[in-house]
């Protein structure tokens, strides 16, 4: 039996929120300290701005935190459910100022749409975030830009059109082709 | 493993958007046209599912950022609840949130709203106190709603239901015992998030709930006078 307050790096997801669902702080600490460079990651990918992400990942921890209890394991993972929250609310704090899509940040962006990793990070990614890359590695390369700029960075369509400099049809092709390959190469693609 | 549902014309008509709506990008009429279709097609569900599961896969490969100092306390702390980070949050949601679903309940989701939020003339005022519940069901806390006070006023919904997934309704009612169905909205993996304007005060609201296509209460809350 884990005593209470008792977490390390060793602990599960899923002990975390069972924890910060009786509320122990310690609980609620390792699990922000454990996702919240991922979390703000995420947000800073999709809104552009510290100042907002910070303001998402703030708003998905609470949530998460607050739903601890009702968390179910057979929705999946914890850490796609934790990601999915804040990939929603990044988008809808985005709408808002929505009218002019921007880029972005030109370094990240190119290391998702690479095929190759540096081997540091290849050395730190999980094998379920591996097999991600590498089935999304194996679209062409504008599917692939597509793709990365729709699902990681809550692009719509016609963003994606105006960002690629292509028609409208072109972006929704380019995504829909890109998402059924990766949906039928679903087998290999197990959240962690 | 289950049948794969027959697919329909209809199916192909709105096959574009259901990638957006999908990926959660999709708003306005468009969303609104698939949710329709959605209703009854359970091919274009059980896609939408499967999209929204790649989508949800690749989320892992998003790269790590460093918050700015001090985010895990003032999480930690807003978690907490304290009266102090209480007005500061209220602020921030204010200045980001709370304005932001106000924007996009009443001037129309998405496009625009920024070229629009100039004009401002049906927001409501962002000093009126949203009133926010708790949906649960036989005790059980399934998600919050946020109303804010003001008219028209605007709907915030969360759900975490754990295993229900399909289209849901969401029915309020008023304080003259008068009850309005206000949208409908899909849950995913038991998880669903939605905005709404609601064409009357929000302080007369008395209740609000989501049921299914059967009208079966999935989750309810009560607002107090």
């Amino acid at each position: 039996m884990r005593a209470r307050g008792s977490y390390d790096d060793e602990t599960s997801d899923e002990s975390l929120l069972s924890g910060a669902a009786v509320g122990d702080d310690r609980a609620v600490l390792a699990f922000v300290r454990r996702y919240q460079r991922r979390l703000f990651g995420l947000a800073l990918g999709i809104v552009g701005d510290p100042g907002m992400a910070e303001d998402v990942a703030q708003e998905a921890f609470i949530r998460i935190l607050r739903h601890a209890a009702v968390y179910d394991v057979r929705r999946g993972s914890v850490a796609t459910w934790t990601l999915t929250i804040t990939r929603n609310l990044a988008i809808d704090a985005l709408r808002v100022r929505r009218g002019i899509p921007t880029a972005p940040e030109d370094r990240v962006f190119l290391s998702l749409v690479s095929d190759e990793r540096a081997p540091d990070d290849a050395a730190a990614m999980s094998e379920s975030v591996t097999q991600a890359h590498s089935a999304l590695s194996t679209l062409p390369i504008e599917q692939r830009r597509a793709i990365v700029l729709a699902v990681m960075y809550g692009r719509t369509v016609a963003e994606v059109a105006i960002l690629e400099a292509i028609p409208l049809g072109t972006a929704k092709s380019r995504i829909r082709l890109g998402l059924a390959k990766l949906r039928d190469a679903g087998a290999m693609m197990e959240a962690p | 493993m289950s049948r794969v549902p027959e697919r329909s014309e209809e199916c192909d008509a709105i096959s574009d958007d259901l990638i957006e709506f999908a990926l959660g990008t999709l708003s306005g009429r468009s969303r609104s046209l698939v949710l329709d279709h959605l209703e009854t097609c359970a091919h274009c569900n059980a896609e939408s599912v499967a999209l929204a599961d790649v989508a949800d896969t690749l989320l892992w490969l998003a790269p790590e950022a460093e918050p700015p100092l001090g985010f895990e306390t003032r999480v930690i702390e807003r978690f907490r609840g304290s009266d102090a980070e209480r007005r500061v949050v209220r602020r921030r949601r204010v200045s980001s949130f709370a304005v932001a679903a106000m924007l996009v309940a009443v001037l129309g989701v998405g496009v625009g709203v920024v070229a629009t939020s100039q004009g401002g003339a049906h927001h409501p005022s962002a000093t009126q106190r949203p009133s926010t519940g708790r949906l649960t069901l036989d005790g059980h806390v399934l998600g919050e709603v946020t109303i804010s006070s003001g008219n028209p006023s605007w709907m915030i919904m969360d759900v975490d239901t754990g295993k229900l997934s399909g289209v849901v309704w969401c029915e309020v009612t008023f304080a003259n015992g008068r009850s309005e169905t206000v949208g409908k909205f899909t849950i995913s993996h038991g998880y669903g998030s939605w905005i709404a304007p609601i064409k009357a005060s929000g302080s007369d609201v008395r209740s609000a709930r989501i049921v299914n296509e059967h009208g079966t209460v999935l989750a309810q809350t009560t607002f107090t006078t």
